[in-house]
Parts: structure tokens; sequence; C-alpha cells
């Protein structure tokens, strides 16, 4: 399980980002992390992966517990080998390495050869079309196959825990199902606990058990995706819907959403 | 006729040795953006290695050889650990400019330790000169060319299928996504000044093998970086084809040119020519790397 107390996150010493995040993941389950541009959600993801670290940033206040034990001062090579693993936001395949190379640097850490092997026919029979493209050179992959090719590496390490930023970023919406399918799949086959970035709540909320709402660096609201998705604040700013169901226009989402706050 | 015939395969084979102390640049350079201007010493101070381990302690060639591979080894280890490491994040220029330092410092070290103008290790290879039509070529040339090629060939399969290999490409492409599946690309960077200094110390036991040790060893390392910079800096084929052509140019330009010109500096000078010539027409070199871009 993973827990996140009251953490605050800090840029270059003065930058505050995160101001008290709690949060926590199952072992299996599926927790969306939602909130607009800027919210920092990414920051979060790179608080708990120890990535931070090398941005210049640091957990300044609370704590991060994994499986028992604290992580927050652990820098990324630790974390990544105690099973959680970060797929970054915007696709950062290897661009030079073949598609199947890309996947074995996912493995890098495991010395199991063999469970390697089974698992990049694993990655395979989620990824069909990765197969087929597996000796294309990736930075030549279209967004979707390259969205893949993230998901399918982190799979690739075998983690306990895989955190994934905004996968459905700018990708078209039947390829958007067709990933968060695999997804949900490969937390119910694997048991992987998932901790999922994204915008585009209603695509989240379909597979997440749990979820999130971050503004301005805090939990504003957080309950069950079933309690999320009927809620009419996460309706109308997050999904775009008014309480009739209609879209509404930019402009007036904009408008309310200068004015009102959750706290 | 012959004579020129002569130049072209010297120079071809002295230019594989420059491939490969050129290789040692493009590895650090790809997987850590550090530009190595230290090359020379690098091979200044394994060839009086060398001398020590052979020479001066007498080992025979299959244990000093191996020794000198370990010295180079560790060699790597230590610049990267302690000199580079604490570097990590700070501007580029900051890590170019410790390389010129250490490159002083090894300079140093080397007239401390081994106060000789000059010396020369045993012969490695056999010496009986071999006839190519009316040519006659020194067989050391032709076995350092080989060696480099063979090394060159193993590298790439390294490259290619080594985990490690692979991981050190990956780092050249993104370091930060490298980090995010957990690897430490503190260990990558310091494998590819292992491979830097392991690639230095063989190219300056060939040099040295077949010209004697001479402070102007260090000079290797300007033409090394010639290489670089025609080759691409980021290209292994890059480097093994841009050698020859440099060790062509250089030594047909000693040997050949002189008769002609009455300026015998020409050799030294010309490399940088090219380089200047590259640099205008083709600022990524010969097979830099292009850059992928989708949008
Ligand atoms: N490396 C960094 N240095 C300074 N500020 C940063 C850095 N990364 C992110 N930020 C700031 O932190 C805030 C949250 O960013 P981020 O976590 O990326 O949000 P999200 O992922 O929710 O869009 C933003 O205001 C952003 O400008
Ligand atoms: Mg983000």
């Amino acid at each position: 399980m993973l827990k996140l107390n009251n953490i605050e996150v800090a840029y270059l010493n003065v930058i505050r980002v995160l101001h008290g995040v709690s949060l926590k993941v199952d072992d299996g389950s599926i927790v969306a992390l939602l909130g607009a541009n800027g919210a920092g959600k990414s920051t979060t993801l790179k608080a708990i992966s120890g990535l931070l670290k090398t941005e210049d940033g640091e957990v300044t206040d609370g704590s991060i517990e994994w499986e028992g034990k604290r992580i927050d001062k652990k820098n990324a090579e630790e974390i990544g080998k105690s099973g959680i693993i970060q797929a970054l936001e915007g696709r950062h395949v290897f661009g030079h390495l073949n598609a199947e190379e890309n996947l074995l640097v996912g493995a890098f850490n495991r010395k199991d050869s063999n469970a390697i092997k089974q698992d990049l026919e694993m990655v395979y029979s989620y990824f069909p079309r990765l197969k087929d493209l597996r000796r294309n050179i990736a930075g030549y992959l279209s967004g979707g196959e390259q969205q893949m090719l993230v998901i399918g590496r982190a799979m690739m390490a075998k983690p306990k825990l895989m955190m994934l930023d905004e996968p459905s970023l700018g990708l078209a919406p039947l390829l958007v199902e067709e990933i968060y399918d695999i997804i949900k799949r490969f937390n119910t086959e694997s048991k992987t606990s998932v901790l999922l970035v994204e915008q585009n709540v209603r695509v989240a909320l379909s597979i997440a058990h749990y979820g999130y709402v971050m503004e301005n660096g805090r939990i504003v609201l957080d309950g069950t995706a079933e309690f999320l998705k009927n809620n009419e604040d996460v309706k109308e700013f997050y999904m775009g819907l008014s309480t009739v169901g209609t879209k509404k226009s930019y402009r007036e989402v904009k408008h309310y959403k200068r004015r009102k706050r959750w706290l | 006729m012959s004579m020129l015939v002569q130049f072209v395969i010297t120079g071809l084979a002295i230019g594989m040795i420059y491939s490969l102390i050129a290789l040692g640049f493009v590895v650090v350079w790809k997987s850590s953006g550090v530009a190595n201007l230290s090359l020379g010493q690098l091979v200044l101070l394994s060839s009086w290695f060398t001398y020590s381990m052979l020479v001066q302690a007498g080992l025979p060639f299959y244990l000093g050889i191996p020794l000198v591979v370990i010295f180079a080894i560790i060699l790597g280890w230590i610049i990267e650990r302690i000199i580079l490491r604490p570097l990590i994040a700070q501007p580029i220029l900051s890590l170019i400019t410790v390389t010129l330092g250490l490159a002083y410092f090894i300079e140093g070290i080397v007239v401390i330790i081994w106060p000789l103008s000059q010396a020369y290790l045993p012969r490695f290879f056999p010496t009986e000169p071999i006839h190519i039509g009316s040519a006659v070529v020194t067989q050391e040339y032709l076995w350092a060319a080989v060696i480099s090629l063979v090394l060159f060939i193993l590298l790439s399969l390294y490259f290619r299928y080594n985990r490690m290999g692979i991981a050190m490409r990956a780092t050249a492409d993104d370091q930060k996504a490298v980090q995010a599946c957990g690897i430490p690309v503190t260990k990558i960077f310091s494998r590819s000044w292992m491979f830097a200094c392991v690639l230095s110390a063989i190219g300056g036991i060939l040099m040295s093998s077949i010209g004697g040790i001479r402070p102007g060893l260090v000079e290797t390392g300007l033409l090394a970086f010639s290489v670089v910079i025609l080759g691409g800096l980021d290209s292994f084929v890059g480097a093994m084809i841009a050698g020859p052509i440099i060790g062509l140019v250089e030594t047909v330009g000693s040997g050949y040119l002189a008769n002609f010109i009455k300026w015998p500096e020409i050799r030294t000078v010309i490399p940088f020519i090219i380089i200047v010539i590259v640099m205008c027409i083709k600022p990524y070199g010969l097979f830099g790397e292009n850059r992928i871009e989708r949008i």
C-alpha cells in the first residue's frame, strides 16, 4: 500500500507546489488523480517515484510510505527497485531504439532472463501491434503506438505499483478506450496497483476504483469512482456537463472556475 | 606512385587507431553529453603505464596488457566518480572545463612519474614489411587496423545486444525516462568513462608500440577530436569512417605533399582545415544523428 501523508513539495526551495497532499493507493486498486493543468499531479507522481530530486524539487514536509516504509528520502533507483515505476507524461520513448529494445530497457533491473522473455510475450499479447512493430525505430511510431510502448515498458519492470501520467494525452478517443481497457486488464490479471493521472476525467473514472481531485496543489475532493462520477461539481468542471447534461461552453466554464473553489 | 600507395595504406591504418580513440569520445558524449577534452592525455598516461608494466616491471604481454586494461577501467571509474559526478546537473560548460582541467592534471602527473622525454615499448607485432604491389608497408600498421576493426565490431555488438549497452543508448535518447525506469544513470556514465579510458589505452598501446612514447602523443587527442567532428559527435559509424579519412589526409599530407610544398607543418594543420570545412557544410558531421521529430 502507498500512503502520502500531508506532503509539501517545493521546487528550488522556493516554488511551493504541493500544500499538504494526502492520498493512498490500496494494493491491487486503480486510483485516479484528477485535475486541471498545473494542479500538481505530475509533481505528486515525481515525489513518489523520487524523480523530483533530479528536478531540484524536494518533499519538504509530510511523508510517503510504501509497504510500511518511508521512501520520501530515497532516490529514484531505490524506489524503482522497490516496485514503483512511473511512466512520464508525454510519451518518452527512446527514439533511436527499436520497439523491443525500448521494452527491454524497462526490464533493466531484473535478472530473471526467462521471466523477462515471458513478460515480453505478455506485453505483446496486450499490445499485438507492438509485436508487429518490434523492429521499428520507436521515434517513428505513431503517437498511440508510442503510448503503448511506454506503458508496455512500465509493465516490463514487473512493478507492484504502476504510475501513468496522462496516458490519454493527444490520442484519438477510440485509441484511448483501447489503451484504458488494457490498463484495466493488466490491473486485474497481474494484481498491479495503478495510480493514474488524468485530465480526461470521464475515461479515468471508467476504470478507476477511487479518485482524488486536485486543485492548486491540494486535494479538494475524493471518493469512489461511482461517487465522483455522480458529483455535480466534477460533472460540471471536469466532464464539461451541466446538471441537465448539455455541454457547457468553454467561456462559461472558465468563468466559473475562477470563482468557485471546493475549499 | 608506390610511395603514394604506401602512404595511403599507413594513413588508413593509423586512422583506424584514431577511430578507436574517437569511439571513446562518442560513448561519453552520447550517454552524458560531456565533451571529453582529455583524450590525448589519457592516451599518453596509459602508454606510460604500459611502459611501466612491460619494460620497467618486465611483465610478459599476456599479463601486462590485461593489467593496463584493468588500470584503464579503474581510471575511468575514478574520473567519473570523483571528478564528474559531483558536477551532475551543473552547466555543461563546467563539465567540459573540468575535462580540460583533467587533461592538464594528467600531463602534470605524467611528467612527475615518468620524467623521461621518450621511451619505446617492446614490439608486439612482426616487423617484416609486407609488399603490396610495388609498395612496402610495415606489418604493424595492418595489425593495428585489424585490432581496431575487431574492437569496433565487439563494441557494436555490445551496444546492440547487451542489457547495459542498450541502456546506454537509451540514456543518450532520454535520460529522464531512463531514470523513470529505475535505472541508475550514474552507473551508465561510469561505464561510458571506463569505455573511453580503455579505448584510449588500447589506442595508446598501438600508437606507442609503433612510434614510441613521446609527449607528442597528446596530439592524438586532437586528431581523435577532429575525427568526431568529421564523423558526427554521436555516431560510432561516423567515427569509424572519419578516422581513416583523417589518417589518410594527415599521412599523405605529411609524406607526399611535403615533397612539393616546402612547409613540413602542413601535416598538423590539414586535419583542422578539414574540420572547419566540415563544420561549415555539415555542422552535425558526416554521420551525425538526425533528430527524430514527430509532430
Ligand atoms: N521543475 C519545476 N520547477 C519549477 N516549477 C515546476 C517544475 N515542475 C512543475 N512546476 C510547477 O509546479 C506546478 C504543478 O505542475 P505539475 O505538477 O506539472 O502539474 P500537472 O501535472 O497537474 O499539470 C506548476 O505551476 C508548474 O509550473
Ligand atoms: Mg502533468
